[in-house]
C-alpha cells in the first residue's frame, strides 16, 4: 500500500492531531497507509525530520515544521508537498487554510455589533506564522469597519500558547486597563483569559466577552464563543489536494475552507 | 456555453430537457412536492410527469422522501419528491488583475471551499495555466460530480462563444476561454463579464425579496456595470470606465470630461488621497500610500476627516451620474454597489442615492431600491448562479 508521509511539530498537540486524523480517514479511505514524523514533541530538544522520503508517495507538511530548502529538495525530487495552514510565497507548493478573514470579521461583528464592546484586548498568536498574522490584521480591518480606531484596542502576544497568553493577560488585568472584550487568536489562549478573568471575579459575559478562534471540545466544555474552523475537515482537504497532485493535477495556491460563528456562554 | 443551438422548432431531446427543467425547477423552488402537483403546477400529463422524475431521481438530483397528506376525497398519500443540492458540484470562477477565486459549491449554492491564486506580477497568457490550476485545486475537493465550470473576467467577454475579446487588466485579448478549458475538462464551460456576474449572485442569493430587474455597478480598479432582466442575464453590460463623466468642481480634470475609471478606480483614489491629505493635512489616514485602504478613508471621513470626507464627496459625485443614467434608461427595480469601493460603508451609498435623486424626476427613483454587495465572493457566486440557470434551469 502506498504511503502519505505527514511532518508535523507536534503530533498530540490539538491542530496537529486534529489534522492528522482527517488526513488519516481520507487515507484511508483512499487507499493508503500514513507514516507520520512528529519531529518536536519535546520542545527543548526537537530534532531532525527523519521520514525517508522513498517511503512515501507525497507529504503534507503542517504549519511550518519543514524548513524552506527541505521543500524545494522534495520538489526537485518530483514528490507530491501540500502545506498546512502555511504558506511559501517561494515555492510552488499549494496550501489548505481556514478562512482566517472570514472567521475573525465574524468574532469582531459579534464583539463590537452584537455585544457593544468598544475596548477590546487582542491575544495574538505567532507574529511570524501566517495565521497568527492574517487573523491580526483581520481584527484591525474589522475595528476601523465599525469605528474604532485599531489604536484604542490593547494588543498581546501570546504565541498561540495558552501559558504565555496567561502570562500576558495577567499583566493587563494586574494593570487596571479598562477593557470590555477579550478576542484571541485560537481558543486556547482565550480560555486561559476566561480562567483568570473568572478567578479575579469579573462577570463574563457582563462585564467582559470573550471569544476565541477555532473550536474545540476545550471551548465547548467553557461555553466558549468562537468561530468554528473544523480542523479535521481541514485534514481531510488536505490530504484530498495531496492525492488530487499525487493523481497528476498540478495544483498551485491556496484551498481555503470557511468558519462558522458559535455563540455560547461568554458572549452577549 | 460555447456551443448553442440555433433557433428554430425544438428537437426531441430539446423539450425533453426543458421538461426535465421545468421539474426540477418546481421542487427546486417549492413549488410542488409530489408527483401530481407537478403534473398540476406544469401542465405535463401525468405519466411524463412520472417519466421524467424517474429519470431525475436515477441522476441523484431528486430522491423521495416521506409521505404527503391525502386528498380531502381521501386516496392513496402521494410520495414526497426533494431536490438534492448534493448531487453535482459547480466551480465557479472570478479572475482580475489581483487575482484567480475559485469557489466549489453544491446546487443550492452552498459552498464547500474556495481556492485563490495572487495575481500580482502576473498577465496576459500566464495567467491560463493559473487558471486551471484553481480549478484543478477545486476539483481535488470534489464532493460529487462536476457539472459545470462557470467563470466571469473583468474585460470584455463574448458570453455566447465564451470569448475574452478584451481584458486590458489582464492583458488579454481574444482568449478562447471555454474551449480551452473545454478541451481540458470536458464539461460544459461558461463565460461572462465579471460585473454581470456580481448582478447575477445579487438577483439570485442576495436580495430578501425577489426583482423584476436589477442593475449592478462594480467599481475595482476599473468600473463595470451587469444587468439582470426578468431573471436573464443581459449581456449588454461589462466595462464602462471608459464612459466620460462631468468633472468635479474642484478636482484637478474639473475642465475636462474624465472618463469615469481614471477618477473612482482605486489607482486613482490613492493618488487623490494623497493630494487631498496634502492640501488639508493633520489627516487620520496612514502616512504610507500602501497602507491605505478604503477602511481607512470610512473610519476617517466617520470622524469627520477633511481630506476623507472631501474624497468621498469626489466618488458620490461621480457615482451618482452612473446611477443616474442607469435609472433614467433602464428603470430598473434595484441597483446595487459592488467591489472593493463597498468598504466605505452605507453612508457612502446613502450619500449617492441622495445625489442620484437629485440628477432625475424624483417619480423615477422613488420605486427604486438600493444595497451594497459585500461579499468578496460575488463574482465566482454570480458565476455559480448563472451556471445554475444554464445547466439545470434552476434559477
Amino acid at each position: 500500500m502506498p504511503a502519505l508521509g505527514i511532518i508535523t511539530n507536534d503530533q498530540t498537540a490539538v491542530f496537529q492531531r486534529d489534522v492528522i486524523a482527517g488526513a488519516c480517514e481520507v487515507a484511508a479511505s483512499r487507499g493508503y497507509s500514513v507514516i507520520v514524523d512528529s519531529i518536536a514533541e519535546s520542545v527543548r530538544s526537537p530534532r531532525a525530520i527523519s521520514l525517508d522520503l522513498r517511503d512515501v508517495v507525497g507529504v503534507l507538511a503542517l504549519a511550518d515544521a519543514v524548513p524552506v530548502d527541505q521543500l524545494q529538495a522534495m520538489l526537485r525530487r518530483g514528490i507530491p508537498v501540500s502545506l498546512v495552514s502555511h504558506r511559501v510565497p517561494s515555492l510552488p507548493i499549494p496550501a489548505v487554510f481556514t478562512d482566517n478573514v472570514q472567521g475573525m470579521a465574524e468574532l469582531a461583528r459579534h464583539v463590537i455589533a452584537d455585544c457593544g464592546c468598544r475596548k477590546p484586548v487582542y491575544i495574538g498568536g505567532l507574529s511570524g506564522q501566517i495565521d497568527g498574522a492574517e487573523r491580526e490584521a483581520g481584527f484591525r480591518r474589522e475595528l476601523l469597519r465599525h469605528q474604532i480606531s485599531p489604536d484604542d484596542a490593547i494588543y498581546l502576544q501570546g504565541n498561540f500558547d495558552a501559558d504565555t497568553a496567561a502570562g500576558a493577560f495577567q499583566q493587563v488585568l494586574a494593570s487596571g486597563h479598562e477593557f470590555d472584550a477579550v478576542v484571541a487568536a485560537d481558543y486556547l489562549m482565550a480560555r486561559a483569559a476566561l480562567d483568570l478573568l473568572r478567578h479575579a471575579g469579573r462577570d463574563v459575559p457582563g462585564e467582559v466577552v470573550v471569544v476565541g478562534f477555532g473550536d474545540g471540545a476545550e471551548a465547548q466544555a467553557a461555553g466558549l464563543t468562537t468561530v468554528a474552523a473544523d480542523i479535521i475537515e481541514q485534514g481531510r482537504r488536505s490530504a484530498r489536494q495531496l492525492i488530487g497532485q499525487i493523481d497528476g493535477l498540478h495544483i498551485t495556491g491556496t484551498t481555503v475552507l470557511n468558519v462558522r460563528l458559535l455563540v455560547r456562554k461568554t458572549s452577549r | 456555453m460555447i456551443s448553442r443551438s440555433t433557433a428554430g422548432k425544438a428537437t426531441h431531446g430539446q423539450l425533453r430537457r426543458h421538461n426535465l427543467q421545468l421539474l426540477l425547477r418546481g421542487v427546486y423552488q417549492g413549488l410542488a412536492d409530489n408527483r401530481a402537483a407537478l403534473a398540476l403546477h406544469t401542465g405535463l400529463a401525468k405519466p411524463t410527469v412520472s417519466e421524467l422524475v424517474a429519470e431525475l431521481i436515477e441522476s441523484g438530483l431528486l430522491v423521495e422522501e416521506g409521505w404527503g397528506s391525502s386528498t380531502e376525497e381521501g386516496g392513496k398519500r402521494p410520495r414526497l419528491l426533494k431536490f438534492v443540492p448534493a448531487a453535482r458540484n459547480v466551480i465557479g470562477l472570478s479572475i482580475n488583475d489581483e487575482r484567480v477565486l475559485g469557489v466549489l459549491t453544491m446546487l443550492d449554492g452552498r459552498m464547500i471551499a474556495q481556492h485563490t491564486i495572487d495575481l500580482t506580477g502576473i498577465q496576459g497568457q500566464a495567467i491560463v495555466p493559473l487558471v486551471i490550476d484553481v480549478i484543478h485545486g477545486l476539483m481535488a475537493q470534489l464532493d460529487a460530480p462536476l457539472l459545470c465550470i462557470s467563470l466571469g473576467v473583468s474585460g470584455v467577454v463574448d458570453a455566447a462563444e465564451g470569448f475574452v475579446t478584451y481584458a486590458p487588466h489582464l492583458d488579454w485579448q481574444n482568449i478562447p476561454l471555454a474551449r480551452l478549458l473545454l478541451d481540458r475538462f470536458q464539461v460544459p464551460v461558461h463565460v461572462a463579464n465579471s460585473t454581470e456576474l456580481a448582478a447575477m449572485a445579487q438577483y439570485v442569493f442576495g436580495l430578501p425579496d425577489p426583482v423584476h430587474s436589477l442593475a449592478a455597478v462594480r467599481v475595482g480598479s476599473g468600473v463595470g456595470i451587469g444587468l439582470v432582466i426578468d431573471g436573464a442575464l443581459y449581456h449588454g453590460g461589462g466595462e464602462i470606465g471608459y464612459l466620460q463623466v462631468a468633472g468635479y468642481d474642484d478636482s484637478p480634470v474639473a475642465a475636462q470630461q474624465p472618463r469615469l475609471e481614471t477618477v473612482v478606480g482605486w489607482p486613482y483614489v490613492v493618488e487623490r488621497m494623497h493630494a487631498l491629505r496634502q492640501r488639508h493635512g493633520g489627516s487620520l489616514l496612514p502616512e504610507s500610500e500602501g497602507e491605505l485602504t478604503y477602511l481607512h478613508i470610512r473610519h476617517a471621513a466617520a470622524e469627520g476627516d477633511a481630506a476623507a470626507l472631501a474624497l468621498e464627496d469626489e466618488l458620490c459625485h461621480y457615482l451618482s451620474q452612473v446611477f443616474a443614467w442607469i435609472i433614467g434608461l433602464l428603470r430598473p427595480d434595484h441597483v446595487s454597489l459592488a467591489g472593493p469601493i463597498t468598504d466605505l460603508g452605507e453612508a457612502l451609498l446613502n450619500q449617492v442615492v441622495r445625489r442620484t435623486r437629485q440628477l432625475i424626476l424624483p417619480e423615477m427613483t422613488e420605486k427604486v431600491t438600493f444595497s451594497l454587495m459585500t461579499s468578496p465572493h460575488v463574482v465566482a457566486v454570480g458565476a455559480v448562479a448563472r451556471a445554475l440557470q444554464l445547466e439545470l434551469g434552476l434559477v
